[in-house]
């Protein structure tokens, strides 16, 4: 889930625009997967070198790129609480003024910190496809970032359907949350909690 | 002409993966460097860069995700700098690989030892191929791992291009090694199942040779895991049949960080 353009339901729902057409998703949907598999595509004729962020106060690039992930998922989840009250799903809470903004800015923050570990991924591991858990994760990485992709240029599409932005968002969050599944989660319960 | 945020996002997000990727590219070319030329004075440029190379990614993704989008970019890249894990060092007179797989057996064929060193990680593993194994972790420095696994299992050993040696003590018994480092499909590999809510957990060691050795721990949990011998690993399908359960080994491989 990432960066909304702003609440979305007056603007949307206004009877005075009629015409809400999916196919004004065509363009971000095309980008999206020409992100989704330039990654795969990349990772999997580059060879893995083995070598890339190194942060100190961290005991190996893999512990780094776990607690990345956790924070974005951490990050995530704000987007998922902050989306369900920008639709009034919750009940009892009405959307306060600034919820759009914590929606956009936990987005960011979520995605900025995806990225150094799908650097890392791609670069130094590569699209590899050993057991089910490291072949679901290089999927889920690339489509993350073609669904991200989509989602952001979907955002400057006015006039696309309610559903549209929702469903787009969910497919984010879920293979997030995949992703983190797959990597994080299991390097934690093998590993242990560590820094 | 104005860009929408979310298109800014997306251009923030693309900056800062190929200052990344540059920084990446760099430090592993500097590695090559260092690792053709093996001298001190290479191996001393290669670490300077990766002691550079210490990236504050909070500061760099709260730097990235500021509001303006041009001064964003400079920023982000202008924070990361080379980024490596760390470069071969030289330490007394060997070169010390960041990465490095080493298998062989111990003195007197008593079993054999894997050790496996990814950048800060190491996971060693010694088994005789029946009862008597562990699994060890720890942190190599400069060249020097000591390490421990359950049970008081430890091992201490200097490792350099090429070769390893040391000393694994496992069930109270000292075990020399003096071992040399290998690529696929020799090395280490390691299967966790859960069977009947136990966790399975198996180890094999490939030798240069193509001999393999491997233990299984019925009940990996367990402060001091049992164990017996591993059904034999098919190292083309990485799979061993364990009566009528299926494991499937992932290797452990300092190259690609497979398993750490």
């Amino acid at each position: 889930m990432a960066a909304q353009w702003g609440p979305p339901a007056p603007t949307r729902q206004d009877p005075v625009q009629p015409a809400a057409s999916a196919r004004l998703l065509v363009v971000p949907a095309l980008v999206g997967s020409l992100v989704a598999l330039t990654l795969g595509i990349y990772g999997r004729l580059h060879s893995p070198t083995g070598v890339a962020v190194d942060i100190v106060g961290f005991s190996s690039p893999a512990t780094v790129k776990a607690w990345l992930a956790t924070t974005a998922v951490a990050f995530a989840l704000v987007q998922l609480g902050s989306s369900l009250v920008m639709y009034g799903k919750v009940p009892g809470i009405t959307a306060p003024s600034w919820i759009g903004g914590l929606h956009k800015w936990s987005g960011r923050v979520a995605f900025i910190v995806t990225v150094p570990v799908a650097v890392h991924c791609l670069y130094a591991l590569g699209f590899q496809s050993f057991d089910a858990r490291v072949l679901l994760h290089s999927i889920a990485g690339c489509l993350f970032f073609g669904a991200f992709t989509v989602k952001m240029l979907a955002l400057t599409r006015r006039g696309t359907p309610g559903w549209v932005l929702p469903v787009v968002g969910g497919l984010v969050f879920t293979l997030l949350v995949v992703l983190w599944f797959s990597s994080a989660f299991w390097f934690f319960s093998v590993f242990g909690v560590r820094h | 002409m104005k860009i929408p945020t979310p298109v800014i996002t997306l251009i923030v997000g693309v900056a800062l993966a190929a200052s990344l990727l540059f920084s990446s590219m760099t430090a592993v070319s500097a590695k090559k460097a260092a690792l053709a030329a093996a001298s001190p004075s290479a191996a001393a440029t290669a670490g300077a860069v990766s002691t550079a190379g210490a990236v504050s990614t909070a500061g760099a993704a709260a730097t990235a995700s500021a509001a303006q989008p041009t001064a964003t970019g400079v920023s982000a890249t202008s924070t990361l700098s080379p980024s490596a894990s760390p470069s071969p060092t030289p330490s007394q007179g060997f070169v010390v690989p960041p990465h490095a797989n080493y298998v062989g057996r111990v003195q007197g064929d008593k079993g054999s030892v894997a050790i496996v060193v990814h950048d800060n990680f190491a996971i060693a593993y010694y088994c005789n191929g029946s009862t008597v194994e562990a699994w060890l972790k720890g942190t190599p420095h400069h060249g020097k791992l000591s390490m421990t696994g359950k049970g008081n299992a430890s091992l201490t050993a200097d490792y350099a291009l090429g070769h390893a040696r040391g000393t694994v003590l496992v069930h109270g018994v000292a075990y020399i090694f003096s071992i040399i480092a290998v690529h696929k499909p020799s090395g280490l590999f390691q299967s966790i199942a859960t069977v009947r809510g136990a966790t399975v957990k198996a180890g094999w060691i490939v030798l240069a040779d193509g001999t393999q050795v491997g233990s299984l721990e019925p009940n990996a949990n367990a402060a001091s895991p049992s164990a017996h011998a591993a059904p034999k690993l098919d190292i083309s399908s990485l799979t061993a049949q364990d009566g009528g359960t299926t494991l499937v080994a992932t290797p452990i491989d300092a190259e690609t960080g497979s398993g750490f």
